[in-house]
């Protein structure tokens, strides 16, 4: 079982790189910012909402882009050779790294986020139970997003013939893609849309990396 | 399948990207325990034959086998006894020395519970014991290599496919490294590697293959690639007392004639089919009857890069 060492591997390297640094510092600074910023009204609701918003844009934008730059970065240095020479699937490379980043960013987007909820609570105990209801479809709705932008960027990757181009694609075109879900369970208006969101995000979510599996399968090193 | 004990048999392997022909129909097999040295110039075809070797490149046509086990359809039981070093070695940055050893050595099937101790027995052996710890990216291009090397060794494979292993390296660790790939060729691993250092190919491959233009121009032992070069023998004379007689040795059966490099430094060509002992025994004897005074004496042996070039000039592969 080759698979959980790689993805160990994967997870070792992303959470101590520098944009993971940013994101485990900067995003909880950011939802702290953006509390003491914002004043709180009775018409806003929860800050909590806002700033998971707020965060799960920047954290799926960057998501994206470090996934699609890292691939990149390891085609043009030749790292998977070295990797493709042992007995290994091709679809474990691409699944670890897109895991590795999903997971890093989703734990440090919870912890913002939770801060957010604890600075509500502090702020207005007594509204305490109303926050954490309102909090969870757009928490739901915040791991729906990254899905599909990490997919996203984990394609561009593997498609992308340089780190300018994939970042530049991955920018224009990945919150188009990020909100197909969200679009489609608009436009059909079956059932829950909450539940509509989810599992139109994993299908999208799977088609992406599917297609990156098959790309990269099919590539000659 | 394979003929007799070829541990690689590459039969009438091409590729082709588009229009450009990178491989033409190339040929050869190699034996349990061979040194097999690849050489040619740039675009030559050696990397495209490498890569294909190791399942990295598909081939437009032809039969590969490794092991027995046919490529690319078996390829991941074959790379169970292939170890690979490329030209260009690309490592993940973040990860120390430990730590890379480590993956590839897991994923390769090394037990577990050895990794440490083979990390440090490879690492003494290319002094970078002291650097276990240090970062990838923080390693020198000479380190680079050696690593490349070293996880190619790692899981101690029967086969080891080394593209440019030695380029890179310090001399010190040059002569090292040759001496671990013919120790290693002497217990029963098979070598292919290639390599633009004519003089590393010299030292260590048992069998030479010089490949031009994506064709085999020629296949065989240092020996055969002389013996064929030559024409005829060459024996060296340098005196320290030239006489008017010198010429007397023309007159000797099997030589065919005398070029004088300097006055006291004379090139003899004898026929190859003759007994050189016997030539260099009555040259001595009539130089010595002829009042000359002798330096040395000594057969005269083309160098590989003769050979090299001999072989490129008289051409093969298209163009």
């Amino acid at each position: 079982m080759n698979f959980p060492l790689i993805l160990k591997d994967e997870l070792n390297g992303f959470y101590k790189s520098w944009v993971m640094i940013f994101l485990w510092i900067g995003l909880p600074l950011l939802a702290i910012f953006i509390h003491i910023s914002i004043p709180n009204q009775a018409g806003l609701g929860s800050l909590s909402i806002l700033t998971a918003l707020i965060l799960t844009s920047i954290a799926s934008l960057l998501s994206s882009t470090m996934l699609a730059a890292n691939i990149i970065n390891e085609k043009d240095t030749h790292v998977y050779p070295l990797f493709l020479i042992r007995p290994i699937k091709r679809w474990q490379l691409i699944i670890s790294k897109f895991l590795a980043v999903y997971i890093c960013v989703s734990i440090a987007l919870i912890i913002s986020i939770m801060l957010g909820i604890t600075i509500d609570y502090i702020e207005t105990p007594n509204l305490f139970e109303f926050i954490l209801e309102s909090v969870i479809d757009p928490f739901i709705m915040v791991f729906a997003i990254m899905l599909i932008s990490s997919a996203f960027g984990t394609l561009i990757g593997v498609l992308s013939p340089s780190i300018v181009v994939g970042v530049v694609l991955v920018i224009f075109l990945g919150q188009y893609v990020s909100y197909i879900p969200t679009a489609i369970s608009f436009l059909l208006n079956i059932g829950d849309p909450l539940v509509m969101v989810l599992v139109t995000s994993i299908i999208t979510a799977s088609v992406l990396l599917g297609i990156a599996i098959l790309v990269f399968s099919k590539k000659q090193f | 399948m394979t003929q007799n004990n070829d541990i690689v048999t590459f039969q009438n392997i091409s590729k082709r990207y588009g229009p450009f022909v990178a491989l033409n129909n190339v040929s050869f097999s190699i034996k349990k325990g061979e040194i097999f040295g690849y050489v040619g110039p740039n675009g030559a075809g050696k990397t495209t034959t490498i890569k294909i070797l190791v399942g990295l490149l598909r081939k437009t046509g032809g039969n590969l086998f490794i092991n027995g086990y046919k490529m690319p359809e078996q390829k991941e039981l074959a790379h169970r006894f292939i170890g690979y070093t490329p030209q260009q070695i690309g490592l993940q940055k973040w990860k120390n020395i430990r730590q890379m050893l480590t993956t590839f050595g897991i994923l390769s099937g090394y037990d577990k519970r050895l990794i440490d101790r083979r990390i440090d027995e490879l690492l003494t052996i290319f002094n970078l014991i002291k650097f276990k710890n240090t970062k990838i990216s923080k390693l020198s291009g000479g380190m680079i290599q050696k690593l490349g090397i070293i996880q190619a060794l790692f899981h101690k494979p029967p086969i080891l496919i080394l593209d440019e292993p030695l380029s890179g390296l310090d001399p010190e660790s040059r002569f090292q490294t040759k001496n671990l790939l013919k120790q290693l060729s002497k217990n029963g691993t098979t070598i292919f590697f290639s390599s633009h250092i004519l003089s590393d190919v010299q030292d260590i491959a048992t069998k030479i293959c010089i490949l031009n233009w994506g064709q085999v121009l020629k296949i065989g032992t240092l020996e055969e690639f002389k013996n064929e070069f030559t024409k005829e023998k060459q024996i060296e004379i340098i005196l320290s007392k030239r006489s008017e007689k010198l010429y007397e040795i023309n007159n000797i059966s099997g030589i065919l004639n005398i070029i004088e490099k300097s006055a006291e430094n004379i090139i003899v060509n004898i026929e190859k089919t003759k007994n050189s002992d016997e030539i260099i025994h009555n040259i001595i004897k009539t130089l010595l009857i002829n009042d000359c005074k002798i330096r040395s004496i000594s057969p005269v042996n083309p160098s590989i890069d003769e050979v090299y070039q001999f072989y490129l000039r008289r051409g093969g592969g298209y163009q």
